[in-house]
């Protein structure tokens, strides 16, 4: 049996070992890039097996691909910044490059050498990425959320082109959930599938949270009256009870298990479709979201690339994305991608991935008319946190489930005065 | 032949070098005792009180996410005074806390009555009843979804093909019922760990007393009421702690089933820091949030810690 302190001499010398600085090799020429893992799997096979061995051959640096899973992105990229730690190239989305700017590179420089190569860029994309007139993050892409249906159900109720306004759908939803295939609209706190039709829903009616200096609150408006009105009577007439807690995978589960006959998605759903579920594929398309009195929006979600600041060496990952954007890397991946993310390069307008399947046209069309959450107020930390409380969502959601107009717009009123700390 | 005794102290100059000396502190019993603490207070610093108190450095700092804080001393406290959805989800957690312990103790206190008693399959009975504790919450929860689930409810299909119901409840999609829903998915998950822990509190009861209770006419009732009750009482209170404790700061069940939606009728203030912090990038107010039920659980366990020291 040994001694107090034989034990006590072995523990302190175990620990010590442990503790001990391990002798390490040189260290290694590498880098890592970390994304949201994408819906389309050869889009992120696509770089582990083409795209980093290629840079790997070619500079001897071999390039790492980490994924989180969809919509933990922003908290790994939380962690990373706040440690300091972590990959250096950290993917982004919405309006993140506005909450990291001080934990990201400037990359202008490689932004306006994309540009000048295969752009313009589009005009829109600037709100998103460019903070204090510096690029903090270069988009690749942007998932767009647009309106997916079923063209039998619709076709059955004699609606053969998908409607054109936003009453015109209400119209066809009340004959399709009569037939017994309602619409699931998601209205719940989820993070994409519910802003991604109320945002653009509010804009068409003329409402708008904040105005452009992020002072004055808007959201009290007669337009906004008319968008909680029309929603109410959207999702009474229309849809299922359960689209109020539903959350982004529900609308996709609903679509596949023939539930529902329109909702609002990114192209996910027919990607799916195509793979796992043929003969809903086949009757699946996509259309534009309707317009209201005032037009027709959508909402952006650019997808970008950004270099975090604690990259030990910024050349290197300046000059990996400059060799990424290049046209020879970035049409092949985005083709790998299989358009699910529209190129915010006007040199890409034309490309070829658009002519895969004319189902995903109008995830290119519409670029042209999306804006980020809460445009046309700042895309800052107030827009976040008007995101992170749901301040939208719940405005409709609690109309559709019966309160006042009067009451839920003077909810939203006084909790976007909160966030954006107008008077 | 004698035989000296060796005697009893050394010389005073030995003594104070053995005293000196790592072996001198090592046969100290107290400050062997430090030794072998220190690691574990080492790790309670490290990833209990330093979080917790830089925890509460952040909730009195304007702290953005990626920028350095500037002190505000109570504001962010006094912002989520008057936020509305603040007190929606200080509502929320009490009704989810307190319904969710009631339903806990008196399913784990009838879990732990049953499973006391001689039964064939008594063993394979207890590891079955521990399974819904075992299963990593998020997939059991996965399984949740299903079952509320508006199509594939099994709830749902019983209660139509039953004819008790002509069409399915909205489990997730109704204020009402989606609190229910939570509170059902974490009493099921809960209810084995007061099972368990009130079993090994009847099993220290020794039958002598039931039998003396027997014999002086007790009947079954009188025997749990005076028997049985006031022996379990403070494990009762033990387990009632941890569970409020666990319950209150419950993410997992909360963020995966409901995200605290419909209309944050199920936030709760870990699910709201969590949004706040995280998704809204205002670490401080986060932490603010997170921390506003320190008071209400400080209390509770100051309360029950005092009952039970008051208590024989």
């Amino acid at each position: 049996m040994s001694t107090r302190r034989e034990f006590l001499t072995a523990a302190l010398a175990g620990g010590a070992a442990a503790l001990a600085p391990r002798r390490v090799g040189a260290a290694p020429k590498s880098m890592t890039v970390v994304h949201e893992s994408s819906f389309i799997k050869g889009f992120d096979d696509f770089f582990v097996k083409t795209l980093s061995p290629e840079y790997e051959k070619l500079t001897g640096i071999k390039v790492g691909y980490e994924t989180v899973s969809v919509g933990s992105m922003l908290t790994r990229l939380t962690t990373i910044v706040e440690t300091k730690a972590g990959p250096e190239i950290v993917g982004t989305g919405l309006n993140w490059p506005h909450l990291f700017d001080q934990g990201l590179l400037d990359v202008t420089d490689v932004a306006t050498e994309i540009g000048k190569k295969i752009g313009p860029w589009h005009d829109n994309i600037f709100d998103a990425v460019v903070v204090n007139k510096k690029w903090k993050a270069i988009p690749w892409g942007n998932i767009g959320q647009l309106e997916c249906y079923r063209t039998d159900w619709f076709k059955e109720v004699g609606v053969n082109k998908f409607p054109d306004t936003w009453e015109d759908l209400l119209s066809a939803g009340r004959l399709l959930k009569k037939k017994g295939h309602p619409f699931g609209f998601e209205i719940g706190h989820g993070f994409g599938d519910n802003h991604g039709w109320m945002y653009p829903l509010l804009w068409s009616y003329g409402g708008r949270e904040v105005d452009k200096d992020g002072k004055t609150v808007l959201i009290d408006s007669a337009e906004t009256a008319k968008a909680v009105d029309f929603c109410r009577k959207f999702y009474q007439e229309t849809m299922l009870e359960d689209v109020l807690g539903w959350t982004d995978v529900s609308n996709n589960k609903a679509f596949f298990g023939e539930q529902i006959s329109c909702t609002n998605n990114a192209m996910s759903i027919l990607i799916v479709a195509k793979r796992d579920f043929p003969e809903i594929a086949k009757v699946t398309d996509h259309g534009l979201n309707p317009q209201g009195p005032k037009g027709r929006f959508h909402l952006y979600n650019p997808q970008s690339h950004a270099i975090a600041s604690h990259a030990s060496d910024p050349a290197a990952a300046k000059a990996f994305l400059r060799w990424l954007y290049d046209d020879k890397q970035l049409s092949r991946w985005l083709v790998a991608g299989d358009a699910y993310y529209a190129p915010y390069l006007q040199g890409y307008d034309n490309h070829p991935m658009w002519n895969a399947d004319p189902r995903y046209l109008p995830f290119k069309e519409s670029l042209k008319t999306s804006h980020l959450h809460g445009w046309p107020g700042p895309a800052g930390h107030a827009l976040s946190e008007s995101n992170a409380k749901y301040v939208l969502v719940d405005m409709f959601a609690k109309a559709c489930r019966g309160d006042s107009t009067k009451d839920v717009i003077a909810t939203a009123a006084a909790q976007l005065k909160q966030i954006y700390k107008a008077k | 032949m004698a035989v000296r005794p060796e005697p009893l102290a050394r010389s005073a100059p030995v003594a104070a070098r053995r005293q000196l000396s790592v072996r001198g502190v090592l046969e100290r019993e107290g400050a062997f005792s430090w030794l072998m603490l220190t690691p574990g207070v080492l790790f309670l610093l490290a990833f209990v009180a330093y979080p917790f108190f830089y925890g509460i450095w952040l909730s009195l700092q304007d702290r953005p996410v990626a920028r350095s804080g500037v002190f505000v001393g109570l504001a962010n406290f006094v912002t989520l005074a008057h936020d509305a959805v603040f007190w929606q989800v200080t509502r929320n957690t009490f009704v989810y806390t307190s319904v969710t312990t009631v339903l806990k103790l008196l399913g784990g206190l009838a879990m732990a009555l049953v499973i006391n008693q001689a039964f064939r399959g008594r063993n394979l009975v207890r590891a079955f009843l521990l399974l819904p504790f075992i299963v990593p919450t998020i997939l059991s929860v996965v399984a949740w979804m299903w079952i509320f689930d508006p199509t594939f409810s099994v709830i749902n299909w019983v209660l139509v093909h039953s004819g008790m119901i002509t069409s399915g409840f909205s489990w997730l999609g109704n204020a009402t019922l989606s609190m229910v829903s939570i509170i059902i998915v974490n009493t099921w998950r809960g209810i084995p760990f007061y099972g368990i822990t009130i079993l090994a509190g009847l099993q220290t009861i020794s039958p002598d007393l039931y039998e003396a209770a027997a014999i002086d006419g007790a009947t079954v009732r009188q025997r749990f009421l005076h028997v049985t009750l006031p022996i379990i009482k403070p494990i009762l209170i033990i387990v009632t702690m941890f569970s409020v404790i666990f319950t209150f700061s419950d993410f997992q069940i909360v963020y995966a089933l409901t995200h605290g939606g419909p209309a944050n009728a199920t936030q709760v203030f870990v699910t709201y820091a969590f949004d706040l912090g995280m998704s809204g990038g205002q670490l401080g107010m986060g932490a603010a949030a997170a921390l506003a039920m320190l008071p209400a659980l400080a209390v509770m366990i100051v309360a029950l810690t005092l009952y039970m020291r008051r208590e024989p």
